[in-house]
C-alpha cells in the first residue's frame, strides 16, 4: 500500500514516523515545502520520496499522488485543508484523511465557528461580535462598554485565519488606565482592517470576544463523521519564554499523560470537552451536508463562566500536539486512517498507552517568531547518538536539508524534543539534558522553554484550575453555568447572551 | 456633602489671630466629606469680606493658593464633594457669605435652593429687629435637612442646623477668645478647639464682637442621619454625642449575630469598613487581617463626582494582600454596596487570587432609595439593591453568599431610638420620620 503525506513540520514527521511504524509495511511518499530532514529520512527507508511542492496547491497535490499511485493521503497541516485538497484528492478517488474544505471553515473563521456555537446553542461558547472595520469596532464597544460589561475584558482576532496576524488579549479592568487600552485597541483594530482588506470572500474582517482566564489544553480527536475518537489531552505552551512570557508562538511544547487526562484537568472536563467537540462536528457536518473525516481537535480552556470552552478549533491535529499523542498511540495508525475513510471508526478499539506521559519540547533559532527572516539559514548540526542515549526522540520541523547534507534553519521552529517517562518531571528533565545535542554551526543562538513538564509549571496549571474550576463549579451549583447576566445601573438585568442572539438574527447580523 | 467651619474670635489681640490657616486644617480634618471645591471667606478690622474658592483638594488649594487666600481674624470654610460647590455670596440687603451642608426644600435644585435660603436669611438679618428669634422662625418654617454657618459684613457669624437635624454641626471653643463650630468634631480636635457639644436640632447660635446668644432649641430630638454612622463621619468623631467608633464597632457585632458566616479570616473593605470588620472579627472570633493595600492618596471612593473617579478610587484602593486569601474562606465586610460594580471588581479579584469562598457581609441595610438631603446616594435605578434580591446580587458580584443588616439591626447597633434616625435610603418609599 503507498500512503503519501502533505506537510513539512514537526507534526507530519511524527506522523511519517508513525507510518513507518505500522505493521501493514506501507510505502511512504511525501510532499512538503521544505526538504524535511526526518520525512525525507523516512520515506528514503521506506521505499518512498520526498518531493518538494506547493502543498496548497490542489494540482500539485493530485498529480504526485496519482503519479506515484497512492492509495490514501494524509494532510498535515490546516492550510491545505483550507485550499480544498481533500475535495480535489476525492474528486479523483483518492482516499484521504483530512477535513474537507467547507468543514474545515470551523477553525478557518473564528467567527463562523462562535456562530455555529451559538445558533446551534451548543456549550462551550463565548460572547462575540464580528465587523466589517476598525471604525464600526470602536464605535460599538465604545457605545456598549457600559451596558456590556463583557467588552471592557475582550480577546481580539482577525476574523478569519490570516498569515501572522495574531491575537490581542486585552483586559480594561483598571479604569484609570482605560484610555491606554483604548488606544491600543483602536490601533490593532486598524492594522487587522489594513492586513484583512486582502480577503474579499468574507465580509467581517474583525472578531471580538470576551476574553476568559483558565488553563489550556487540547483534545485531539479522529472522526468519520459518524463517531468522534477522543486522544489523551495534551497541554500546549504558546508563549516564546519561560513562565509564559513573551510573544504567541505556534506552540513551544506540549505535555501529556500518564493517562488520558493532564494532571489539573479530571476526567468529567475530559467527557465534556468530547462532547462539546462532537456538537460541533455534528453541526458542521448539518449545516454543509458534508461528511467529516479525518482529524478534529478542540482548543478548550477551562472558564468561570462555562467549564470546558472551546478557544479555537482545529481541523488536524495540532503542531506540536500530535507528538504527544502519537508518542501514546498503541493501536496502528493504518488501522485508525483505515477505518476512518471505510466510516466504520466507533467499531475500532483506540489504544493508547496508559502509563508514559509524554513532554515535547520545540527548539527555535533566536528571533523566531518576530524576525523570522533573521532566524532562517543557519547550518544546523545534531548529535544524534547523545538524543538516543537519553531516550529522546527528535522530530524535525522548519529545516530544510540541502543537496550537500547540511540542513539549515527555515525560520519558523526548528525541531521538536520528545521524552517519556512514568511522569512528566523526568520526562522533561531527560529532554533538558539533550538539547545541547542540537546547535547553529555558525554561531547563531537557539532556544526552548526549560519549564516545560516541571513541577513549578505544573503546580502552576494545576492551581489555576483549581480556582477556575471552584468558579464553574459554584455557578453549576446555583444552576448558572453558561449563562450570563449582567446588572446595569439605569438599564437593570442585562442579557448579554439574549443581546447577541438578537443582534444575530437581526438586520445588523452579528 | 459639604462640611462646614466656622471660627470666631473675641476680645483684646483677636486682629492677631489669621482665621484662614485655622480653617485650613480644620477642612483638611473634614476632606472625608469630599473635597472637590474648596471655599472660604474671612473679615478683619475694615469689615469688608474677603472670599475665595476653587477646584480641591483642600492642600492642593491652600498650596495653589498661598499668595491669595483671604486674612481675617473671623472666618468661615466649606469643603465639598460636589463640583462647583461654593460658599453663597449674598451682597444686598444685607452683605453675607454663607456654608450649607444639606438641602432645603426651596427648590429641586441643590444650589439653587442654597442660594434662596441665603437671601431670605439676609433680607431677615437686614430688617428684622431680633434677628436671632428671626433666624429660629425661619429655620422651622424652611424645610428640607441642613446645617449652616454664615457670615456677614457686621462681623456677625451665624450658625445653626435646622429641627429635623439630620445634618451634624458641632460647637467647640478655647478660652475666652475663640468660638467655632464644625460639621464634625474631628476638626475641632484638629485646629485644636475642645469641643463642646452639638448644635442642638433647631437651634441656632449667633456670634458677635458684643456676645454669643443662642434661641432655645426645639424639643423634638430630630431624625439623624444613621449613613453618617455607617459611611460618612470620620471614625475619631462624635456625632450626636455618640462616638463613631463605637458604633462601627457595634454594628460589626450586631452583624456577626444576625449574619454569621463561616470563615478563615474577616476581611474589611478600606477605609470606612475596617473597624465593621473589626468588630465582626470580635464577636465571631474569626481572625481579621487586612486585606488591602492602597497605592495614592486616600480618597472617598463614593464622594467623587463621575462614575469613572469612583471607580478610580475604589481600585486603587484595593490592591489585595494576595496571602490573606489564598486558599482561604473569606468574610468580606463592606460598609455599604451602591452600584454594585466595586463589590463585584473586588470579589472576582480574591476569587482569582485563589479565595475558596467569599461571604460578604455589608454593616448596612441595602441602599435602596436616594437621600432627599444631597447625600451621594444615586436614584433607585441606579441601585443594585433596590433592584436585585440577595441571591440574585450574590450571583451577579459572583460571592458565596452575601446578606445585609436590617433596618432594625441598624438601629439598635446605633442606640437611637427609631423615630430620632433618618433611615430614607434605606427603606422602598420611606418616610422622614
Ligand atoms: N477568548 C479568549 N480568552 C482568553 N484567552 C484567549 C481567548 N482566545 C484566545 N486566547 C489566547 O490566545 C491564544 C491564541 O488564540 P487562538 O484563538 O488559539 O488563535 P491562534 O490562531 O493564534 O492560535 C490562545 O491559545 C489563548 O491563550
Ligand atoms: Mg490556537
Amino acid at each position: 500500500m503507498r500512503v503519501m503525506g502533505v506537510g513539512g513540520g514537526a507534526r507530519e514527521n511524527a506522523i511519517a514516523w508513525k507510518i513507518g511504524l505500522s505493521d501493514h509495511k506501507p510505502e511512504i511518499f511525501w510532499i512538503a515545502e521544505n526538504r524535511n530532514p526526518g520525512i525525507h529520512k523516512i520515506c528514503k527507508d521506506n521505499q518512498g520520496e520526498l518531493r518538494i511542492g506547493r502543498t496548497t496547491d490542489p494540482k500539485t497535490i493530485v498529480r504526485s499522488a496519482r503519479g506515484w499511485g497512492i492509495d490514501m493521503v494524509v494532510v498535515g497541516p490546516e492550510e491545505p485543508g483550507f485550499q480544498g485538497i481533500p475535495d480535489a484528492l476525492e474528486k479523483e478517488g483518492i482516499q484521504c484523511i483530512g477535513a474537507s474544505q467547507e468543514l474545515s471553515v470551523i477553525e478557518r473563521s473564528k467567527a463562523d465557528l462562535r456562530r455555529l456555537q451559538w445558533e446551534n446553542n451548543l456549550p462551550g461558547k463565548l460572547l462575540f461580535r464580528t465587523f466589517k472595520n476598525a471604525r464600526e469596532a470602536s464605535d460599538y464597544i465604545r457605545k456598549n462598554i457600559e451596558t456590556q460589561p463583557w467588552l471592557q475584558n475582550i480577546v481580539i482576532k482577525p476574523a478569519r485565519q490570516s498569515g501572522g496576524k495574531g491575537v490581542k488579549l486585552i483586559e480594561d479592568r483598571k479604569i484609570y488606565l482605560h484610555d491606554e487600552k483604548e488606544r491600543f485597541k483602536e490601533a490593532y483594530f486598524d492594522s487587522l482592517q489594513a492586513s484583512m482588506s486582502a480577503y474579499s470572500d468574507i465580509e467581517d474582517k474583525i472578531l471580538v470576544e470576551e476574553k476568559a482566564w483558565g488553563p489550556e489544553y487540547s483534545l485531539q480527536c479522529f472522526t468519520d463523521g459518524k463517531a468522534v475518537l477522543g486522544t489523551p489531552l495534551v497541554q500546549d505552551n504558546k508563549s516564546a519564554h519561560e513562565s509564559d512570557s513573551g510573544p504567541e508562538t505556534g506552540g513551544m511544547g506540549s505535555i501529556s499523560g500518564p493517562d488520558m487526562t493532564l494532571p489539573f484537568i479530571t476526567m468529567e472536563e475530559y467527557d465534556k470537552s468530547l462532547k462539546i467537540v462532537e456538537g460541533i462536528v455534528e453541526a458542521i457536518q448539518k449545516k454543509t451536508g458534508k461528511s467529516y473525516h479525518g482529524m478534529v481537535g478542540g482548543q478548550m480552556m477551562l472558564t468561570e463562566n462555562e467549564g470546558p470552552t472551546v478557544i479555537e478549533m482545529y481541523s488536524r491535529l495540532g503542531d506540536p500536539e500530535a507528538l504527544n499523542m502519537l508518542a501514546l498511540l498503541k493501536t496502528d495508525i493504518i488501522d485508525v486512517f483505515q477505518a476512518i475513510v471505510e466510516r466504520r471508526l466507533s467499531k475500532l478499539k483506540l489504544e493508547f498507552t496508559n502509563e508514559d506521559a509524554v513532554v515535547v519540547k520545540v527548539v527555535a533559532p533566536n528571533g523566531y517568531p518576530e524576525k523570522r527572516d533573521k532566524a532562517k539559514g543557519h547550518p544546523v548540526q545534531v548529535f544524534d547518538t547523545n538524543i538516543k542515549r537519553n531516550g529522546c526522540y527528535l522530530f524535525w520541523g522548519s529545516a530544510d536539508l540541502q543537496e550537500d547534507g547540511q540542513v539549515v534553519t527555515g525560520g519558523s521552529r526548528l525541531l521538536a524534543l520528545m521524552a517519556m517517562d512514568h511522569t512528566l518531571p523526568p520526562a522533561s528533565a531527560r529532554i533538558e539534558k539533550t538539547a545541547s545535542s542540537v546547535q547553529l554551526t555558525d554561531g547563531w543562538g537557539l532556544y526552548h522553554r526549560s519549564d516545560i513538564g516541571t513541577e513549578q509549571l505544573l503546580a502552576k496549571r494545576q492551581n489555576t484550575a483549581e480556582r477556575v474550576r471552584r468558579l464553574y463549579k459554584h455557578r453549576e451549583e446555583q444552576g448558572i453555568l453558561g449563562t450570563r447576566m449582567d446588572w446595569v445601573p439605569k438599564i437593570g438585568r442585562v442579557d448579554p447572551s439574549q443581546l447577541l442572539l438578537q443582534e444575530m438574527h437581526g438586520p445588523g447580523k452579528a | 456633602m459639604p462640611g462646614l467651619i466656622g471660627f470666631y474670635t473675641f476680645g483684646e489681640g483677636r486682629e492677631n489671630w489669621d482665621a484662614s490657616q485655622i480653617i485650613h486644617y480644620g477642612l483638611s480634618a473634614l476632606q472625608g466629606r469630599g473635597q472637590e471645591s474648596i471655599s472660604l471667606a474671612t473679615i478683619g478690622p475694615g469689615n469688608t469680606l474677603h472670599t475665595l474658592g476653587g477646584k480641591g483638594g483642600v492642600e492642593e488649594f491652600f498650596q495653589k493658593n498661598k499668595t491669595s487666600i483671604p486674612k481675617g481674624f473671623i472666618g468661615i470654610g466649606q469643603t465639598s464633594s460636589y463640583l462647583d460647590d461654593y460658599l453663597v455670596h449674598v451682597k444686598t440687603p444685607y452683605e453675607l457669605v454663607l456654608a450649607l451642608d444639606g438641602k432645603t426644600d426651596l427648590h429641586e435644585d441643590r444650589g439653587e435652593a442654597t442660594k434662596l435660603f441665603a437671601r431670605q436669611l439676609s433680607q431677615l438679618l437686614h430688617s428684622e429687629k431680633e434677628p436671632l428669634k428671626a433666624t429660629s422662625m425661619l429655620i422651622n418654617k424652611i424645610g428640607g435637612g441642613y446645617s449652616f454657618v454664615a457670615l456677614t459684613h457686621k462681623q456677625e457669624l451665624v450658625t445653626g442646623r435646622n429641627p429635623l437635624g439630620v445634618k451634624p454641626l458641632e460647637t467647640g471653643s478655647v478660652g475666652f477668645d475663640i468660638g467655632a463650630v464644625a460639621s464634625e468634631t474631628c476638626a475641632l480636635d484638629v485646629m485644636g478647639i475642645d469641643h463642646t457639644g452639638p448644635v442642638e436640632t433647631g437651634e441656632v447660635i449667633m456670634f458677635t464682637p458684643e456676645d454669643i446668644r443662642g434661641n432655645a432649641p426645639t424639643t423634638d430630638r430630630g431624625n439623624f442621619c444613621s449613613y453618617e454612622y455607617v459611611y460618612l463621619a470620620r471614625l475619631d468623631s462624635n456625632v450626636n454625642t455618640l462616638s463613631v467608633a463605637r458604633v462601627r464597632n457595634r454594628v460589626g457585632r450586631e452583624l456577626a449575630k444576625a449574619h454569621p458566616s463561616k470563615g478563615d479570616v474577616v476581611i474589611g473593605v478600606p477605609e470606612t469598613a475596617l473597624p465593621i470588620a473589626n468588630g465582626y472579627s470580635q464577636e465571631s472570633g474569626i481572625p481579621q487581617e487586612p486585606g488591602f493595600m492602597r497605592t495614592g492618596e486616600n480618597v472617598r471612593a463614593a464622594l467623587k463626582p463621575t462614575q469613572k473617579e469612583r471607580l478610580v478610587g475604589v481600585q486603587l484602593k484595593l490592591n489585595p494582600v494576595k496571602s490573606a486569601f489564598e486558599d482561604r474562606d473569606v468574610v468580606l465586610v463592606d460598609d455599604s454596596v451602591v452600584r454594585g460594580n466595586t463589590l463585584q471588581n473586588t470579589v472576582l479579584n480574591l476569587k482569582r487570587d485563589g479565595a475558596r469562598q467569599v461571604h460578604v457581609r455589608i454593616g448596612s441595610p441595602a441602599l435602596v432609595s436616594p437621600c432627599p438631603y444631597g447625600v451621594e446616594i444615586p436614584p433607585r435605578d441606579e441601585l443594585i439593591s433596590g433592584n436585585l434580591d440577595e441571591k440574585e446580587l450574590a450571583n451577579n458580584v459572583g460571592a458565596d453568599s452575601i446578606s445585609f443588616m436590617t433596618v432594625e439591626e441598624l438601629q439598635h447597633a446605633i442606640g437611637l431610638p427609631r423615630q430620632n434616625l433618618c433611615m430614607r435610603c434605606f427603606e422602598k418609599g420611606g418616610t422622614t420620620r
